[in-house]
């Protein structure tokens, strides 16, 4: 294509994929434009033969005006041939432009300077010739510089354009694509021929984003740019995660277009959800092993003590049995048995006061906004799960006097035992309801699952330290849950929800009354 | 039993089990003595009576174990009972293996502890009766001039007189009269103590030529 510029030009049909792109956005703009794009050979040199037509053409024209307005503007004819060597330049560059010029020289010197109609300068008008083959040149030479300077700014945009790592799509006002770029094509599947004139919104976005897209193209016509995370369409039907950033295109204070760029997040969501699942259960694995360490270490510890007393008693039995009974022999063992049941008193006061912790800063809270606040903290893993919540949380409730962390670690409790309670539920809604409502000296909230709840004999057994229905949980959630509520002065309940799942009630007093 | 000779060491880290111990000891007319650590111990000069250790697993700095192999590196022959509160099989399998002779779980049964105690005290007092043997016919052999102990080993073999007297290039008489003496300062009242004797100092009979 390069040797056949011209064919180029005129059966555009013939053009390569590179060509199309160029031919896409020049379409409204003449045939003279006869820019050549490709990526890797931006600058394919027009064909000498060609130019120097072009060149012969535009003198031509000025030889033609200006031999018309010969009659009643003698020095009109500067004009014309200053700008057919100027656009000589443009199209044909230096060579062609300073042809141009020579060319016209030789018509000004046969037409326009006297003595007319010969080849030869009288020497008075030597100046002016001069003068004129000067400004010849140098507009000549303008335009050539001029051409030289757009076509390197366009080759760098383009270049830009497409090798720029995300995908990128230009849209007209009417939403009718003009371009996208490499990247572009490699996420979504479509090329340019594929999209070229038609509507970007019925190709990319998919039927169920179609409402938050057109609130974007609204943003957009209002010259804001819009900034998501969303799910995007690709030729062949699938899904796409992408960040999508639009902006408005402006000239002249005039939006003109719509830039829209498509960054594929599939790969770093997938990190973070592998990093969250990894996260969790390493707070898991702690968990348990913290439980796990507690209980060996308060187990040595009670040891002891029982392990001395059993002792002691054994030796107290075989003084008494002893004929006489030895009595102080026996005193002596029951003594140090009184002094080891105190001490295994005193450690397990000491593990319990070490549970109780220090006494927490009470705040006036609205529960409302604790829900709301664990609510933004699960929602990742609802997602992950296929969980709907439902939420009815009264308004404007009298606030509650508490520790903010620990009412969140109780409604985090709460509602991650209801997703796991879902997990394995597949033939009915995941469905997990929230309510807060207000009685007349005390608030109270109510989460509801739909999962697997437990068995009516265990209706008691719920609240006991290690009992529990999942395969890994340790049992301690609702009983850490019901000791935090009742340390604010509140109650705590669970009860079985007919037909499934399981409701969990907490009641917390009311600031002004509690105080 | 014989408990005013009879000693029991513990070695116990904490207080209230150690003091129990002393009671229930004490109870059955036991006398202990009680360490908090096994340096403790190891710095104590052990009476020479029969004796048995009580000995808990884990300790601050050297441990149950640990002690066990030094007191074995060091020839000190005590009988062992493990007490632990939280022993594994496998550390009661390695203990046993190294000699222990009971591994007992807290809290245990007293009579348990008791039982194993009257074990390991009269085992030691046989094995310190059986070196006491030994020491006293070691002395006895150091008595003996160097003829007698030339013609001991010919003796036990069961050579009469006269093969014992061509053996060495003496008359009959003499050979008599050394085994008068080798009988007597031996405490040898037959010749089937001697023979006993001979197997516990380890003296081979010298084998006939043949």
């Amino acid at each position: 294509m390069e040797s056949d510029p011209i064919g180029n030009l005129t059966s555009p049909k013939t053009q390569s994929d590179d060509l199309k792109v160029f031919d896409l956005h020049s379409r409204s703009k003449t045939f003279l434009f006869s820019f050549n794009y490709h990526r890797s050979r931006m600058r394919v040199p027009q064909s000498p033969y060609f130019r120097y037509v072009i060149a012969l053409a535009f003198v031509g024209a000025a030889l033609f005006f200006s031999l018309l307005v010969q009659g009643f503007l003698p020095d009109g004819f500067l004009i014309f041939f200053l700008s057919a060597a100027m656009l000589a330049g443009w199209f044909g560059r230096t060579g062609a432009g300073l042809f141009a010029v020579v060319v016209s020289m030789i018509a000004v010197v046969y037409f326009f300077i006297p003595p007319y109609r010969t080849f030869v300068v009288k020497v008075d008008e030597i100046p002016y010739f001069l003068a004129f083959l000067f400004s010849a040149v140098v507009t000549s030479w303008l335009g050539s510089a001029r051409r030289d300077a757009e076509e390197k700014q366009r080759a760098y945009l383009d270049e830009l354009f497409e090798q720029t790592p995300e995908a990128i799509m230009l849209v007209n006002l009417q939403d009718r694509v003009l371009r996208v770029n490499k990247e572009f094509t490699h996420i979504f599947g479509y090329t340019l021929q594929e999209l070229a004139d038609r509507p970007s919104i019925t190709l990319v976005i998919p039927p169920r984003r179609m409402a938050e897209a057109l609130q974007g193209r609204e943003r957009l016509a209002a010259g804001q740019p819009v900034n998501v995370e969303t799910v995007r369409l690709r030729k062949d039907g699938s899904l796409v995660d992408v960040s999508e950033v639009s902006f408005p295109v402006v000239a002249d204070g005039r939006c003109i277009a719509y830039y829209t760029i498509f960054r594929d997040i599939t790969e770093s969501k997938r990190a973070l959800e592998e990093l969250q699942t990894a996260q969790a259960a390493l707070a898991h694995l702690s968990r348990i092993t913290t439980m796990g360490e507690l209980a060996s270490s308060i187990a040595h510890e009670i040891n002891q003590p029982i392990g001395a007393i059993a002792t002691n008693g054994n030796a107290a039995v075989r003084w008494l049995a002893q004929n006489p009974p030895h009595v102080e022999g026996a005193g002596e063992a029951l003594e140090c048995i009184v002094r080891d049941a105190n001490r295994a008193a005193q450690v397990i006061g000491r593990i319990r006061s070490l549970l109780q912790k220090s006494p927490t800063p009470m705040f006036h809270l609205d529960i409302n906004e604790v829900i709301r606040e664990v609510l933004v903290l699960t929602r990742h893993e609802m997602n992950r799960r296929s969980t709907t919540v439902k939420t009815e949380l009264t308004n404007q409730l009298p606030p509650v006097i508490g520790d903010r962390v620990q009412l969140q670690q109780v409604l985090l409790n709460l509602i991650m035992n209801s997703l796991d309670a879902m997990t394995e539920i597949t033939d009915r809604p995941r469905e997990l309801r929230i309510k807060s409502s207000r009685n007349p000296d005390h608030l109270s909230v109510q989460v509801q699952d739909s999962g697997h709840g437990w068995e009516a004999e265990h209706s008691t057994a719920v609240f006991d330290a290690f009992f529990t229905t999942k395969k890994d949980g340790i049992g301690m959630g609702l009983t850490i849950s019901r000791s935090i509520i009742e340390a604010h002065g509140g109650r705590l309940w669970a009860e079985r929800a007919g037909p499934h799942g399981a409701i969990v009630n907490f009641t917390l007093p009311i600031a002004d009354k509690a105080e | 039993m014989n408990p005013m000779q009879d000693q029991v060491f513990v070695i116990e880290d904490d207080s209230s089990m150690r003091n129990a111990l002393k009671n229930l000891l004490r109870s059955v007319g036991l006398e202990a003595r009680l360490f908090a650590s096994a340096q403790e111990f190891l710095e104590d000069k052990p009476p020479d009576v029969p004796s048995c250790l009580i000995l808990d697993v884990r300790l601050p700095g050297i441990s149950g174990l640990d002690l066990q192999k030094e007191l074995a590196r060091s020839n000190i022959h005590i009988p062992i009972i493990f007490i632990t509160a939280h022993g594994d099989i496998p550390m009661s399998v390695r203990a046993m293996k190294a000699g222990a002779v009971e591994f007992l779980t807290k809290p245990f049964r007293d009579q348990d502890l008791l039982d194993a105690i009257q074990v390991s005290l009269s085992q030691d007092r046989i094995r310190r009766q059986k070196a006491g043997e030994l020491a006293e016919l070691e002395k006895r052999l150091e008595s003996l001039t160097p003829r007698e102990r030339e013609l001991l080993p010919l003796v036990v073999s069961g050579r009469s007189n006269k093969e014992v007297a061509a053996e060495i290039g003496t008359s009959e008489i003499t050979v008599k009269v050394h085994r008068g003496n080798l009988m007597r300062k031996m405490h040898a009242g037959t010749f089937a103590d001697l023979l006993r004797m001979a197997a516990e100092l380890k003296v081979s009979p010298t084998q006939r030529p043949s």
